[in-house]
């Protein structure tokens, strides 16, 4: 049974790495790149192996998911291996204008690049070997270690996860597995409590499993240590490729030292799927902002995103913010043209998912609870209420500072819950050690923040409107809503914090200095100093 | 390079101060987790609830619906969580839900077929006769299958 459920791990992850090597806008990608398409990938490759097992139940084809499956991940590693073999070609006939000299072109013409010019500012800003690396990178796998021995303990006290997932989740994957032909017996049950109208990523991709073992096993603890750790590699690599392997690891250790993050993982939500998703998209705008040329990243930003409204309710109020503030950042910053192509590759990249998003919420998802029987006099007499917004205020306020350290007693009530890792330690760590951004990520930076507020914006709104009691309301969703967009947050503090200069010239590693760029004589010959010395 | 020096000791302060409350929570959790793992009972009590209600399972069809009855009356099991004050109940009814589906068991004693769930103790006197619900098979620890009479 274990050996089925790898393999059925294998072949979603194994999709992902093949679609993000040929998509991702990498030339030649090395262990930090080839990582951080493994993290992003396996995540992306659950979501896409989630709508084919959807698909194979409304096809009626579900027996054959293995199959399917097969058919797709070798499918997608001809693209891969057919876009290299093009890409190498292309390299071999003109080397000047190959991936290598790209960023030589940037040396001299300042143009940005993207994915290679990236990869070599990494290295010269993650020198490895440096005496402060290396002691990050130990304490890094002890603090590792530990997040993993506590993620266990957990798992062994509730297997079967908290609240929510045996409300919702795991009773959705149970009900699709368990009742054959009859699949969609739950979306009609009016079984309102288990909120049959939420989408169905995770209790797909766990039905997914089983019916891989043809038993139910503990796939959805399984589910939920995977993206918990999946959402510490990316955090991890990404950071590395963009800001340097220390950002990286603090970065991750911060995420690490957040017990709400732990506990949700072994809860079995989908907040932790979500918070993957969310994290991905940002990651791809970051990448897609420094290579405005290629559409890889883009289009990858659009898949994650729509993965996003493919895991939660929350995801679609994500997706619609991240095509607006895709399409008038860029606008603003690069013109209309530029601005109606990237958004065009955003929504190509999300339209495969979006298509099963739509027909889920259309032919087989009941109402939402939150807009069912919501009247207009009933939505203006809650927006003119200005108890709420002081309501809701204060609850982002505590909330937002306590998140971190888990649920809220309901019993007691919201109060203010300060543990050492919290957002006021992202605050202090930026006033002390400043912030520096890059001028390559001002346009991705100015995406991905405006997405994180204009987040909190939406949630503040639907708080306001919401028909559910509110102090409820607030009190079961809210931290969880932060805890979504908590991964995000710590990418784009760590993507800003200093230092002000290469990190290998701060602690007396070789300091690096922009040399002359290195061309490829006639002979394809290459100087004997490496660009990256 | 002198107006770099207080930058580096800021970083070096930052990235210190990361470590060291990152290295403080990660411990903690770690010693609750220890703290946890010494404590931990055979099983968890969703796995023995289920374990319990899966007695059912062969008195019942696969699919189709069947009722629910509990200590307390139905429309209290939901109105109890909501105000705070016992979610017991609704645990007990969820549980009840996702061990037997996909067959839907619905909050209420009005099914031919009502599963009685009385791990809290039994229900107000009369409530059962009221409902018109005679017990077709007690499985013991306060699990009673019933089936309605429909003249009722």
């Amino acid at each position: 049974m274990t050996l089925l459920v790898v393999a059925s791990f294998f072949l979603s992850l194994a999709t992902g790495l093949f679609m993000m090597l040929s998509l991702f806008p990498c030339a030649k990608p090395k262990t930090g790149a080839l990582l951080l398409c493994l993290f992003a990938g396996g995540g992306l490759g659950i979501g896409i192996s989630s709508c084919i097992y959807f698909i194979c139940l409304l096809t009626g084809m579900a027996r054959y998911t293995a199959a399917i499956d097969l058919t797709v991940c070798l499918a997608s590693l001809l693209v891969f291996l057919m876009q290299r073999r093009g890409k190498d070609l292309r390299e071999f006939e003109d080397p000047v204008s190959g991936p290598q000299s790209s960023s030589q072109r940037e040396s001299v013409s300042g143009r940005k690049e993207g994915g290679p010019t990236r990869l070599l500012r990494s290295e010269r800003w993650a020198r490895p070997g440096s005496r402060l690396q290396v002691l990050t990178a130990i304490l890094f796998s002890i603090e590792l270690i530990f997040t993993l021995i506590s993620f266990t303990v957990a798992f062994l006290k509730e297997p079967h996860g908290r609240w929510d997932a045996w409300l919702i989740w795991n009773m959705h994957a149970r009900f699709l597995f368990r009742g054959g032909d009859l699949w969609q017996e739950g979306f009609a049950s009016g079984l309102d409590w288990s909120h049959w109208d939420y989408p169905l990523l995770l209790p797909l991709s766990i039905a997914r499993g089983w019916t891989y073992t043809g038993g139910e096993g503990n796939l959805p603890a399984v589910m939920g240590y995977v993206f918990t750790f999946f959402i510490l590699g990316l955090l991890l690599t990404s950071l590395s490729l963009l800001r340097g392997r220390i950002q990286g690891y603090l970065a991750a250790m911060l995420l690490m030292g957040t017990p709400f993050f732990i506990y949700m993982g072994t809860s079995q939500f989908a907040d932790i799927p979500l918070a993957f998703f969310i994290l991905a998209t940002l990651v791809m705008l970051l990448f897609q902002a420094g290579s405005p040329e290629t559409p890889g990243a883009t289009i990858l930003a659009g898949l994650a995103a729509a993965l996003c409204a493919w895991t939660k309710n929350e995801g679609f109020l994500f997706l619609v913010i991240v095509i607006g503030s895709l399409f008038f950042t860029t606008a603003y910053l690069r013109g209309w043209n530029s601005s109606l192509k990237r958004t065009a590759w955003f929504l190509a990249g999300a339209l495969p998912i979006l298509v099963c998003v739509v027909y889920f919420k259309t032919a087989l998802a009941p109402a939402n609870d939150l807009l069912a029987g919501s009247s207009v006099s009933a939505i203006s007499s809650k927006l003119l209420d200005p108890d709420r917004y002081i309501q809701i205020a204060k609850a982002f306020f505590i909330t937002g500072l306590s998140f971190t350290q888990g649920l809220f007693d309901v019993r007691t009530g919201m109060h203010l819950t300060l543990g050492p890792v919290n957002l006021l330690l992202l605050a202090v760590y930026l006033l002390i050690t400043g912030v520096w951004i890059e001028p390559q990520d001002k346009t991705g930076l100015l995406q991905t923040l405006s997405i994180l507020f204009l987040m909190a914006a939406g949630y503040f709104l639907v708080y306001v409107l919401t028909p559910l009691d509110l102090h409820y309301h607030l009190m079961t969703s809210l931290n969880r809503l932060f805890l979504q967009l908590w991964p995000g947050i710590i990418l784009v503090v760590f993507m800003v914090a200093g230092p002000s200069q290469p990190g290998a010239s701060l602690f007396g590693a070789p300091q690096m200095i922009p040399t002359r760029p290195k061309v490829k004589d006639r002979q394809g010959k290459k100087t004997k100093r490496k660009e990256t010395q | 390079m002198k107006s770099d020096i207080p930058s580096q000791h800021r970083v070096k302060a930052g990235w210190l101060l990361l470590i060291l409350l990152t290295g403080y929570a990660v411990f903690s959790l770690l010693a609750q987790s220890i703290e946890v793992f010494t404590d931990l009972p055979d099983k968890d009590p969703v796995t023995i609830h289920e374990a319990r209600i899966a007695m059912l399972k062969p008195s019942l069809p696969v699919f189709g619906e069947v009722g629910y009855v509990t200590t307390v009356e139905n429309e209290k099991i939901f109105a109890y969580e909501r105000a705070f004050q016992n979610v017991e109940f609704l645990a007990q009814y969820v549980l009840t839900q996702y061990t037997l589906a996909p067959l839907i068991v619905r909050n209420s004693p009005d099914r031919p077929l009502v599963v009685g769930n009385f791990i809290d103790g039994p229900p107000a006197p009369g409530f059962l006769e009221k409902k018109g619900l005679s017990p077709v098979r007690d499985f013991g620890d306060g699990l009673i299958l019933y089936r309605r009479d429909l003249g009722q």
